[in-house]
């Protein structure tokens, strides 16, 4: 994407920003709270107009479809509040994440191999879940879809330390499946653990960019996001 | 007794059948359409106009409904779309004053060209005995189409994959965005399937009483107070509350009078919202 810019009200939250994700590869999105990850997000995944700028996906130009047509083109997008169906099953969540089309039995293994917990909770209805359970399921959900590149907008949020290292954990193992990932997150150390590269946000504007390990061993990001004095 | 509660189960099925159209709607679009008896006079002087030409009962059902559904097709795609830009309350408040205006409007309309229309639908043939009480046909027949129509929005909702993905729009409209669901798509549908349904109350309802040009807004209000007994936006609550209601009512006017159905009816609505605000089955 190049020099996209959105916001609310026209006000602009993110300005500038030239952003690229190859196929296969895992990036995150660096930053403090209220960087603008998330405004970013929203708008590459139709949610919110695009102020200025092209997003291109695949050849496609993202940049002015609507939210589901988004999700047509191959992007799914998992947002920090996971937009579940609460009174649904988990068994029927799963399946409407592959919409319009029948789930598959390959992608449906995958999901239980990676979330072995969802398979014990397939009769359970969503909103019953634990905050990582449902966060599971979201992940899941948007994978149904066999999209070609997943966005996971803070998958950590409201969850506790050990569950968030697990949650990772699971990342890595579908990242080895070569899903291509985006990955917008507060918790820097994680999300480097798992990126091939990164972006930092601040202020709505990139500030860095660069592989994990670059990042990783940056000054500026070392002070600013990974606690070294 | 058992004729007294048979006639309310006759009556509760199209009072499902009346709700659940208008349920549908609030639940996906958040929107109370008090157009929403008008729908079913609008079928209903089509019925009669297709069938005065010469058309065979059928067929003038059939086109009955889909003016119906047509009607509401048009005003989904044109008055409602300022309301859709809105959200929470403010769409509640502008949609209920759009459909009421479109109410007027239809009302207006027919009252001026065909002020003495009435639909009457006729069907001949003995009683038919159930659980030994003389039943007339009409009623037997309306009650097959108001169960057979419920059993089709069940199975529509429940195992089809457009069905079920309405649904999820119900729940969480960003989220059925987010799987790829036009909610915008899926609420044009909805409301053209609350206008057939609308379509068929006509003639349902007709096959036991008139239906006259003056009733839809009582039909508009008892639709309102199946939806809120039954829960928002649920097909099958809708038809237990019509059940509910249609037997309270036919025992209420046996035992104790026509007159205090009406208050009766009111007061279960009244009553629901203090002790289940989300209705029988809402969410
Ligand atoms: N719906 C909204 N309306 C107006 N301003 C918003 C809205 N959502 C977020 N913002 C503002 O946009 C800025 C960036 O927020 P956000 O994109 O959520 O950042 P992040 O995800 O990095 O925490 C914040 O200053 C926030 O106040
Ligand atoms: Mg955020």
């Amino acid at each position: 994407m190049r020099g996209v810019a959105a916001g609310y009200l026209g006000e602009k939250v993110v300005e500038g920003i030239d952003l690229e994700v190859r196929a296969g590869e895992a990036v995150a999105i660096i930053g403090s709270n209220g960087a603008g990850k998330t405004t970013l997000f929203r708008a590459i995944a139709g949610l919110l107009p695009c102020a200025a700028g092209r997003v291109i996906f695949d050849e496609i130009d993202l940049t002015r479809l609507r939210a589901h047509r988004v999700a047509h083109a191959g992007v799914a997008y998992v947002p920090a509040e996971r937009h579940l169906f609460p009174a649904m099953t988990v068994k029927t969540n799963l399946v409407l994440g592959a919409y319009p089309h029948r789930p598959h039995p390959e992608t449906l293994e995958l999901v239980f191999k990676l979330f072995p917990r969802l398979k014990e909770r397939m009769r359970q209805r969503a909103g019953t879940l634990s905050g990582g359970e449902q966060q599971m399921l979201a992940v899941s959900r948007a994978l149904m879809a066999r999209p070609k590149l997943l966005m996971l907008d803070e998958p950590t949020s409201g969850l506790a330390p050990k569950i968030a290292k697990a949650a990772f954990g699971a990342l890595e193992r579908l990242k080895a499946t070569g899903v291509t990932l985006l990955i917008a997150e507060q918790q820097v150390p994680l999300a480097l653990s798992v990126a091939d590269r990164g972006y930092v946000l601040e202020n709505g504007r990139i500030r860095l960019e660069g592989t994990a390990k670059e990042l990783a061993h940056n000054p500026e990001v070392r002070r600013a996001y990974l606690g070294v004095a | 007794m058992t004729a007294v509660v048979l006639d309310g189960i006759v009556e509760g099925l199209g009072f499902g059948l009346l709700g659940v159209g208008l349920t549908l709607v609030y639940g996906l679009g958040g929107v109370l359409n008090l157009a929403y008896g008008e729908f079913a006079v609008l079928g209903a002087i089509v019925v009669t106009g297709v069938r005065d030409v010469g058309a065979p009962m059928p067929l003038a059902a059939a086109a009955g409904v889909a003016a119906a559904a047509a009607a509401a097709t048009v005003l989904d795609l044109t008055a409602m779309r300022p309301v859709y830009r809105q959200s929470g309350d403010h769409r509640l408040l502008l949609g209920l004053l759009v459909t009421l205006g479109v109410a007027f409007l239809i009302e207006g309309l027919l009252d001026w060209r065909d002020p003495l229309g009435a639909l009457i639908v006729i069907i001949g043939g003995k009683p038919i005995g159930i659980f030994g009480v003389p039943m007339g046909r009409g009623s037997v027949w309306g009650s097959v189409i108001a169960l057979a129509s419920g059993v089709a929005l069940v199975g529509f909702f429940g195992a089809t994959t457009f069905g079920r993905g309405i649904r999820s729009a119900m729940q969480d409209e960003v989220g059925a965005r987010l799987i790829g669901i036009s909610p915008s798509f899926a609420r044009t549908v909805v409301f053209a399937l609350s206008g057939a349904l609308a379509g068929l109350v006509a003639v349902s309802s007709s096959m036991t009483s008139p239906l006259t040009v003056t009733q839809g807004f009582d039909l508009t209000t008892f639709a309102l107070i199946v939806t809120v007994v039954g829960g928002l936006g649920s097909v099958t609550g809708a038809f237990l509350a019509g059940l509910l209601l249609g037997i309270v009512d036919t025992v209420c006017a046996y035992y104790i009078g026509q007159y205090i159905t009406e208050v009766v009816l009111l007061g279960a609505a009244g009553l629901t919202i203090l002790v289940r605000p989300r209705g029988l089955l809402g969410r």
